[in-house]
């Protein structure tokens, strides 16, 4: 099962309070209101499926610490409302964020048609080298499919955004978009198109102080690549069926 | 020998002849074993070097075998002797002579031999006795020796004694003294620090770090050691209260030192906005907070250079935006004021929410992963209140640049729509914080303040709009009859703010704090819009009687109202405007009845019939009399065919049609009403007039109200 493999890569929930991230990283989590971005936020963050959601209000935040290869990357993650009312307050919080989720709801076809406008608002706003993960949640309820996978395929390929499907009711690749994002980004900071230094990348280095002593070893990601040489960086996408890639 | 033995044969009966039987012994004697062979053999040595020897040993051999049998057989032994002593000494082929010689004298020369012999050893013996004496003078001499030495081995002895009891004693010594120094060892190890230790306490040289703080620990358990020395029967010990005192002082030392740490650390947290807390200085703080006074001393400088390094990041994001101009500066997008205050306010909360994080990360707590949006409880515990005060102080000096900008930008804003979005978009932040940081954190109170000025500005706006619009004057010559331009523009800025306002009602609310929220809104847009119609309705009709001013007034309530109407909220209000409409319908439907009654030709005799005073029958008043009423009933059923009937051009300019035909039944009803009354009247003997019925009947309706009923159309059900 794709799920337990980054399983193996998740660190635990309370690490953050144990270790030092060597990366911090803004994400927003937009989409129609209902997409069941908190959810899969909460799955992420709490391991858990939450119950008898609310609509959010305005934006929430939580923090989780993740790690990939040799590099622990905290997410300050910001949990937009997908409310219409709610556009004004959460656009505001796309300023600067490294990497975006972008849910819809595959039983939801309206989610789906809505994307543009977010991704749109997201690129316009967020950083210049704003990663982007198209989520299609809620994949446990194939019998209500409104948007079939290969149709939300070829939009995040003409899109140029990371696909995947996702349930946060039953946990099935929730880690994966938050994961996939980070390796994203992390591989274009490693090709010196992203540049942690500058404010507006949404990355910043966790530990600071160290980077100060020994700033070209921070840099470098020779353990990262190395690492999924060796296979031990198990951040492969876990596509439903075989063969299909995005 | 077999040779020999029968010469002995004849004595053979006497047998037990002792001289037999010794001969027979004799005979059967060997010689030839090894005892025998030596002593021929000396015996020839005797003789054999020297005649003398010889003769000797001849002698002495002849006698030895058995001096007894010697004396008895000497001739008849003497050739088998002879052959025996050839037999033996053949090898040394001893002449014959020696061999006499020896027979002869061997006896003496073996005696000779004995003498010198004898002589030899006298002689030997008495070397060695005298040897004898110097031994034992010797050994005399070795005796007192002896005595000597052992007695002086027993005085030594004695004196040995002593020392080795001392020694003894003081090996003992030692082994205590060794226990006591391991025991003491121990204690000190116990109840003491190293120096090395101390030094990692007291020392400004050396870090902060995990050995430190195991320092501290055992600083720490010597103390708690120390109260069994500390509870002696005799109080306590001196001991415990040196090592109490020593201790006291080295952890009072590590205390400064962590504070001095701490705080020399805190001033360097004011570099960065993004901070992250290691694990010593987590600890730090923790152990820190057993000096309550250091760590509140400590965590001031922290509040300071936070309040500072927020404030530049604030003033940055606003003014410089990110070092390559990514994301760009705030103020970029000032001319904008919902982006503008939106991007401040966004700014602040997810600086609070990263500063929180922080704060959590510096004092330890685990928060459950709570997210920022929901309820926080406060006051919980003493960590919740540092962090509290700590935030609230931090973002304190963010809050001044925050409310001018904010001030500015609303106070600058001509549109009430954009003010009272303003304002909503404030107060959301205002809510979000209080849940986040509380209610009296200074930052809530400054957005509280600057929520207040923003409503207070757009009502002022709206209350400025109000008064512009009591000041509006009718165009007199504009004969028509709709809402005028500024009530219209009037009602679109209205259904602007309600739709803002229905975006900013949050889910939790009831439908009566849905509509109080909106009740001042809705009394400041509404009420000067009412009251301008009507005042100004008014005025105009003075200068123009033409001016249907009552469909004027109609109009505009009506169209307030289906301004209001799609809201829920907006209820309360929707209610007092139907009731002036209700109002305003009815005096309408008074007017529109006299003139229906004017158009019918009925109003002078209605006008007699109603309001006459005086007893005369109403067939001798001039207008009704038979010939006038006959004419005005006349007129009455002419106008009974006309349009006006079911038209009402009047009613017509009513916006609203269900409104005109409201207005017009009623006055038809009335009419209808008021001709049952005229009939009622006019069969009235009183009244006096000659057949009444056949006055009645002439024209349409022939004096049935029913008809009349059907005529206009009417349902009677009610009146039946």
């Amino acid at each position: 099962m794709a799920i337990s493999d980054y399983d193996a890569d998740a660190t635990e929930l309370l690490e953050t309070y144990v270790v030092w991230p060597d990366f911090l990283m803004k994400y927003i989590v937009i989409g129609e209101a209902g997409a069941g971005k908190s959810c899969l936020l909460h799955h992420f963050t709490h391991n858990s499926f939450k119950e008898h959601a609310q609509h959010t209000i305005g934006v929430e935040f939580s923090s989780r610490t993740v790690k990939l290869g040799e590099k622990r990357i905290k997410l300050q993650l910001w949990d937009t409302a997908g409310q219409e009312r709610f556009r004004s307050v959460t656009r505001s919080y796309y300023r600067g964020a490294a990497g975006a989720i972008l849910v819809y709801d595959i039983t939801n076809r309206a989610s789906f048609l809505n994307l543009s406008r977010w991704l749109a608002d997201a690129r316009a706003l967020g950083s210049p080298n704003l990663v982007v993960v198209l989520v299609g949640n809620k994949s446990d309820r194939e019998d209500d499919r409104q948007v079939e996978w290969a149709e939300a395929s070829k939009w995040a390929a003409e899109n140029d955004v990371h696909f995947l499907e996702a349930s946060s009711l039953s946990g099935d690749n929730v880690e994966a978009p938050f994961l996939l994002c980070a390796r994203s980004i992390l591989l274009s900071i490693e090709s010196g198109a992203l540049d942690p230094e500058k404010a507006g990348s949404g990355v910043s280095y966790g530990d600071r102080a160290l980077r100060r002593v020994n700033s070209s070893s921070r840099l470098s990601f020779g353990s990262l690549s190395g690492g999924r040489r060796k296979g031990s960086v198990r951040l492969k996408l876990p596509f439903p069926g075989s063969g299909r890639c995005c | 020998m077999a040779t020999a033995s029968p010469s002995p044969q004849p004595a053979a009966p006497s047998s037990r002849n002792p001289v037999a039987l010794r001969l027979y012994k004799i005979l059967g004697t060997n010689f030839d074993d090894e005892g025998t062979r030596q002593a021929l053999k000396t015996v020839s040595e005797l003789y054999g070097p020297s005649s003398a020897a010889r003769t000797m040993s001849r002698k002495s051999i002849k006698p030895s075998p058995d001096s007894d049998s010697d004396e008895e057989e000497g001739q008849d032994t003497s050739a088998t002797q002879n052959t025996f002593a050839e037999t033996f000494l053949g090898s040394a082929n001893v002449p014959g002579d020696t061999a006499a010689r020896a027979r002869k004298h061997l006896r003496r020369d073996v005696e000779n031999k004995l003498t010198e012999a004898s002589h030899k050893f006298l002689k030997a013996f008495g070397e060695v006795d005298q040897q004898l004496d110097v031994l034992q003078q010797h050994v005399a001499t070795m005796r007192m020796h002896c005595d000597d030495a052992e007695s002086h081995l027993e005085e030594t002895n004695e004196s040995c004694k002593a020392l080795l009891e001392r020694a003894g004693s003081l090996r003992q010594e030692r082994q205590s003294i060794a226990t006591r120094q391991s025991i003491i060892t121990l204690f000190l190890s116990k109840f003491t620090l190293t120096d090395e230790e101390t030094d990692i306490l007291t020392s400004r040289d050396i870090q902060v770090s995990r050995r430190f703080f195991d320092t501290m620990d055992k600083t720490e358990r010597i103390r708690q050691d120390c109260q069994i020395l500390m509870a002696g029967e005799d109080g306590p010990t001196q001991v415990g209260l040196d090592i109490m005192s020593s201790t006291s002082s080295n952890l009072e030392q590590a205390y400064e030192k962590i504070f001095r740490w701490c705080s020399f650390e805190f001033r360097q947290m004011g570099r960065e906005v993004q901070v992250e807390v290691s694990p010593t200085m987590r600890e730090a703080v923790t152990r820190l907070r057993q000096r309550q006074e250091l760590l509140s001393e400590a965590l001031a400088f922290l509040s300071q250079s936070r309040q500072t390094v927020l404030l530049n990041a604030f003033t940055n994001a606003l003014t410089r935006g990110g070092p390559g101009g990514l994301p760009r500066p705030i103020e970029l997008h000032a001319h904008d004021p919902m982006r503008y205050v939106g991007d401040m306010l966004a700014w602040v909360h997810q600086t609070i929410a990263a500063e929180h994080e922080f704060l959590e990360s510096l004092f330890d707590v685990k928060t459950n992963m709570r997210m920022v949006g929901s309820v926080r409880k406060f006051g919980e515990n003493e960590e919740e209140e540092w962090m509290q005060e700590l935030m609230d102080a931090a973002m304190s000096k963010v809050s001044v640049p925050l409310k001018v900008r904010v001030q500015q930008t609303i106070r600058s804003q001509e549109s009430s729509i954009v003010s009272f979005k303003i304002a909503n978009m404030l107060q959301f932040y205002m809510l979000t914080m209080q849940r986040t940081i509380g209610e009296d954190a200074l930052l809530s109170q400054t957005l509280h303040e600057i929520t207040d000025v923003a409503y207070k500005i757009f009502f002022d706006s709206t209350a400025a709009h109000g008064k512009a619009l009591l000041g509006v004057t009718l165009d007199l010559d504009d004969l028509e009859v709709v809402p005028p331009l500024v009530i219209q523009d009037h009602g679109q800025v209205l259904r602007e703010i309600m739709a803002v306002y229905e975006s900013s009602i949050s889910e939790d609310e009831t439908p009566e704090q849905q509509a109080s929220g909106a009740k001042q809104i809705m009394d400041s847009m509404i009420d000067p819009a009412i009251e301008m119609c009507l005042t100004v309705s008014e005025e105009k009709h003075r200068s123009r009687q033409k001016w249907d001013y009552r469909v004027f007034v109609l109009n505009c309530l009506t169209y307030i109202k289906s301004v209001i109407e799609p809201y829920g909220f907006t209820k309360e209000k929707q209610e007092v405007i139907d009731e002036l409409i209700d109002e305003k319908a009815e005096d309408l439907v008074d007017d529109h009845y006299q003139n229906l009654t004017r158009d019918a030709g009925l109003y002078e005799v209605l006008a007699i019939c109603f309001d006459r005073t005086s007893e005369e029958p109403m067939s001798r008043i001039p207008a009704t009399e038979p010939e006038a009423l006959q004419a005005a009933l006349h007129k009455f059923s002419v106008w009974l065919s006309d349009i006006g009937v079911v038209h009402s051009p009047r009613l017509a300019r009513l916006t609203i049609q269900s409104l005109n035909a409201r207005v017009h039944h009623a006055a038809l009803e009335r009419l209808a009403s008021s001709y049952q009354r005229l009939c009622e009247e006019v069969r009235k003997p009183s009244n006096r007039y000659e057949a009444a019925a056949t006055l009645l009947g002439s024209e349409r309706p022939f004096g049935q109200v029913r008809l009349l009923w059907q005529i206009f159309g009417l349902q009677d059900q009610e009146r039946a």
